[in-house]
C-alpha cells in the first residue's frame, strides 16, 4: 500500500496534512497518535469510505478513489466500536458475509468454518449477537474481517475497551493470520504494548502529520527510551 | 443478483426478529379484532340488557277502554307496564325515578274521546336517563317504535271505520317509493342507504386506511432499518464490502418492503375482523345488498394500473424511509423525523377518505396529487364504483419520475463522505436547537 501526500479537510478543519508512507506485503503497520490526530480518517480513506481532498492512496496498485470497486475485494475493514446485527446469530452473520464475498457455495462454507474457528466462540456462535459481550462481538467482527483472506486488513483500534483475555486472543489471531496467509495489516491503537507486540513498523501521527516512522526497536533506540510509550511521549512533546 | 440475496436475507431476518418491529406488526392482528369484538359485544349486550327489563310506569288520566287497550298492547310487545297513581305530573315523574323505571308514559284526559272524534290524541313519554349510554337511547327508540306501531294499527282501524271500501294502506302511504342505485353501468334494486356500509366503510374508508397504515409502516421500518445500521455502526462496514452501492440500497428497499407488506397484510386481516365485528351488530346488516355480487368486476387494466401505482408508491415510501434513516445517527432521531415526514402522507389520506377530491380547493388537490402514495388510494377506491380518474392515470409517470429521483438521491446518500457530513450537520443543528430551548 502506498500513501502519497494525503490531505483531508473537513471544512476549515485539516484532519490529514500531507501524509505519506508505505506498507509492504506481510507487514503489520501501526498508526499511533493521540485522539483527533487523524488515525481513523486515514483508515477510512484506505477503506474507500472517505474521499481524500488531495494526494493518493494505492492498494496493490489500485487507487482507492478512482478504482474503489477493485480495492474493496482486496481489503477488510474493522471499524472502531463497530457493532453487530443484534437479531442475527454469529453464524448467520458470517454466512451472509461469506455469500457476499464468495460466489462458490463450497468456498463460502469453508470461509465460515474458518471464521468460526477464528472467533473461538464455539457453541455461542449460534446465539443471537445481542447476547454477546463486547469482547465476543469484537471476536466475531475480527473473524468476519479475516475470513475473506484480505490482502490488506484495516483494523481501527481492534482491542479498544476489551479485557486482557479478549485483547490477547485477538492479538494472537492477527499475528497468526499474517504468519499463515501472508496478508498485510494496518492498525491504529492507543495501546503501546499492543503496537510493540504486533507491529513490524509504526508511524506516530500528530495533528494530521506523521512525525516519525520506523521499526519499534529502532525508534526506542533513537529516542533513548525504555519502551514505545516513552518514545511516543518524547516524540509528541518534541512535535508540539 | 448473487450478492443482493444475502443482503435481502440479512435485512428481512434482522427486521422480523426485532421486537420494535414484530410487536408493532402483531399488535393490529390482536388489537383490531379484539376492539371490534368488544365494541360489538358491549353494544349488543347493553341493548339486550336495556330491553330485558323494560319496566315502564303508566299514569292513565283518561281511564278509558282505549287507554287500557294501549297498555295491554304495550305489555304484549314485551314492556312491563306498572300503573302509578300520582296527584300531579311532577310527583309521577319523581315516583317513576325513585322506583327505577326506565320511562313514564302519560295518557292525558280526553285520549279516547279524541280518537272517537277522529282527532289527534296526545301521549307523553318521559324517558328517564340515569346513565349516559347506548342503553338509554335504545329505551327511547323501543318505546317510540312500539307507539308508532300502535299508531299505525289505530290509523288502519280508523280508516276502516270511516271508509270501509278504502284500502287503509293506500291512504296512509299514498306514495309507494322503490329505491334504485346506479353504479357504473349497473342498476341495483336497493336505495343507496342499503349500500352505505359497503360503499363508504368498505371502499371509501377501509382501503385508504389500510394503504395509509401500510405507507406509515413502510416509512417507519425502512427508516429504522437504516438508522439501526448507523447506530450500531454496521453501515460503515457494509459500505466497504465488494458490493455495488445500489445493491445495498435495493436490499434495504426490498427487505423493508417485504416486512412492511407482511405488516400490511396482518393489519388488513385485523382491520377486516374489526370491521366485521362492528357491522354484524343487529340492525346494521338489515336490508344490505351484496355489492361485490351486484357490481361488475373492474377491468384487468384497472388492476394493472393499481399494481403499478402501488409498487411505485412502495418504492417511494421506502426510499424516503431510507433517506431519513441514513441521515439519522440513531433510531430515536429517525423516529422523530418519521413523525414529521408522515404528516404529508396522513393529510392526503384523510382528504381521500372523507372528501370528493374534485370539490376540494386547488391547493389541497395539488397536495393530494403531489404524493405517489395518494394514487393507489384513489385508484383502489374509484375502480370499484366508477372509472379511474384521468388525473390518477397521469399520476403514474409523475410518480415514477419522482420515485426515481428520490431513489437517485438515496443512492447518492449512500456515500459515507456525504452521510457522515450530513449526519454531523444534523446533530449540530439539533444540539443548537436544544441549547436554544434551554
Amino acid at each position: 500500500m502506498d500513501v502519497k501526500d494525503l490531505v483531508k479537510r473537513f471544512g476549515a478543519l485539516t484532519a490529514l496534512d500531507g501524509v505519506s508512507f508505505t506498507v509492504g506485503e506481510g507487514e503489520i503497520f501501526g498508526l499511533v497518535g493521540p485522539n483527533g490526530a487523524g488515525k481513523t480518517t486515514m483508515l477510512r480513506i484506505i477503506a474507500t469510505l472517505l474521499l481524500p481532498t488531495s494526494g493518493s492512496v494505492k492498494v496493490f496498485g489500485y487507487d482507492v478513489t478512482r478504482e474503489a470497486d477493485k480495492v474493496r475485494p482486496l481489503i477488510s475493514y474493522l471499524a472502531e466500536d463497530s457493532g453487530t446485527y443484534r437479531n442475527l446469530s454469529g453464524y448467520e452473520y458470517l454466512s451472509i458475509v461469506a455469500k457476499i464475498y464468495f460466489s462458490s457455495k463450497v468456498d463460502a462454507e469453508e470461509a465460515v468454518e474458518e471464521a468460526v474457528k477464528i472467533s473461538g466462540l464455539e457453541d455461542r456462535i449460534e446465539d443471537k449477537m445481542k447476547t454477546y459481550s463486547k469482547g465476543m462481538k469484537r471476536r466475531i467482527q475480527m473473524a468476519r474481517a479475516l475470513m475473506t483472506k484480505p490482502k490488506l486488513a484495516i483494523l481501527d483500534e481492534p482491542t479498544a475497551g476489551l479485557d486482557v483475555f479478549h485483547s490477547q486472543y485477538l492479538r494472537g489471531v492477527v499475528k497468526d493470520y499474517v504468519k499463515s496467509e501472508g496478508g498485510s495489516v494496518i492498525l491504529s491503537s492507543h495501546n503501546m504494548l499492543e503496537v510493540e507486540y504486533l507491529c513490524s513498523r509504526v508511524a506516530f501521527i500528530h495533528k494530521g502529520r506523521i512525525v516519525v516512522e520506523g521499526e519499534p526497536q529502532t525508534l526506542k533506540d533513537r529516542y533513548n527510551a525504555l519502551n514505545l510509550e516513552e518514545t511516543f511521549m518524547r516524540v509528541i512533546e518534541w512535535a508540539s | 443478483m448473487g450478492k443482493l440475496m444475502p443482503l435481502v436475507e440479512k435485512e428481512v431476518k434482522d427486521l422480523l426478529r426485532d421486537p420494535r418491529i414484530y410487536i408493532g406488526l402483531i399488535i393490529p392482528i390482536i388489537m383490531l379484532p379484539l376492539m371490534g369484538f368488544l365494541l360489538s359485544t358491549a353494544m349488543t349486550s347493553t341493548m339486550e340488557a336495556a330491553m330485558k327489563e323494560f319496566n315502564i310506569a303508566l299514569v292513565d288520566y283518561d281511564e278509558s277502554d282505549a287507554s287500557e287497550d294501549l297498555a295491554t298492547i304495550l305489555s304484549q310487545v314485551g314492556f312491563n307496564i306498572y300503573p302509578i297513581h300520582s296527584e300531579s305530573l311532577d310527583k309521577a315523574v319523581r315516583e317513576a325515578r325513585v322506583l327505577g323505571f326506565k320511562a313514564l308514559l302519560v295518557i292525558p284526559k280526553g285520549f279516547s274521546q279524541n280518537l272517537l272524534n277522529f282527532g289527534r290524541s296526545e301521549i307523553y313519554v318521559y324517558t328517564i336517563i340515569e346513565k349516559v349510554g347506548i342503553g338509554s337511547a335504545s329505551v327511547y327508540s323501543a318505546i317510540d317504535n312500539a307507539l308508532n306501531k300502535i299508531s299505525e294499527i289505530l290509523s288502519v282501524q280508523l280508516i276502516s271505520k270511516l271508509a270501509p271500501q278504502v284500502e287503509p294502506e293506500a291512504v296512509r302511504n299514498p306514495l309507494n317509493v322503490t329505491g334504485y342505485t346506479v353504479i357504473k353501468d349497473r342498476v341495483i334494486k336497493a336505495p343507496p342507504e342499503a349500500l352505505f356500509g359497503q360503499l363508504l366503510m368498505g371502499y371509501g374508508i377501509m382501503v385508504p386506511v389500510v394503504l395509509m397504515v401500510l405507507a406509515i409502516t413502510m416509512t417507519q421500518i425502512s427508516a429504522t432499518a437504516t438508522a439501526v445500521e448507523n447506530e450500531e455502526k454496521t453501515l460503515e462496514t457494509l459500505l466497504t464490502f465488494p458490493v455495488a452501492r445500489y445493491k445495498i440500497l435495493l436490499a434495504k428497499l426490498i427487505g423493508s418492503s417485504l416486512v412492511a407488506l407482511i405488516g400490511g397484510l396482518v393489519f388488513t386481516v385485523g382491520f377486516f375482523f374489526y370491521y366485521e365485528g362492528i357491522f354484524t351488530m343487529p340492525g346494521l346488516t338489515e336490508g344490505t345488498v351484496d355489492l361485490a355480487q351486484a357490481l361488475p368486476l373492474p377491468p384487468p387494466e384497472a388492476y394493472i394500473i393499481l399494481a403499478v401505482s402501488l409498487i411505485l408508491s412502495i418504492l417511494f415510501i421506502t426510499s424516503l424511509g431510507v433517506v431519513i434513516g441514513a441521515l439519522s445517527s440513531d433510531v430515536r432521531m429517525a423516529s422523530s423525523l418519521v413523525g414529521v415526514v408522515v404528516v404529508p402522507i396522513i393529510i392526503p389520506s384523510l382528504l381521500i377518505m372523507y372528501w370528493d377530491l374534485s370539490t376540494l380547493p386547488l391547493l389541497l388537490q395539488l397536495l393530494v396529487y403531489a404524493l405517489p402514495p395518494s394514487y393507489p388510494m384513489i385508484i383502489a377506491r374509484e375502480m370499484i364504483t366508477s372509472a379511474i380518474p384521468i388525473e390518477a392515470v397521469y399520476g403514474i409517470p409523475y410518480s415514477a419520475a419522482l420515485t426515481l429521483f428520490v431513489m437517485y438521491v438515496t443512492s447518492k446518500l449512500f456515500a459515507p463522505e456525504k452521510l457522515l457530513t450530513l449526519q454531523y450537520r444534523l446533530r449540530l443543528r439539533r444540539r443548537r436547537r436544544v441549547e436554544g430551548l434551554e
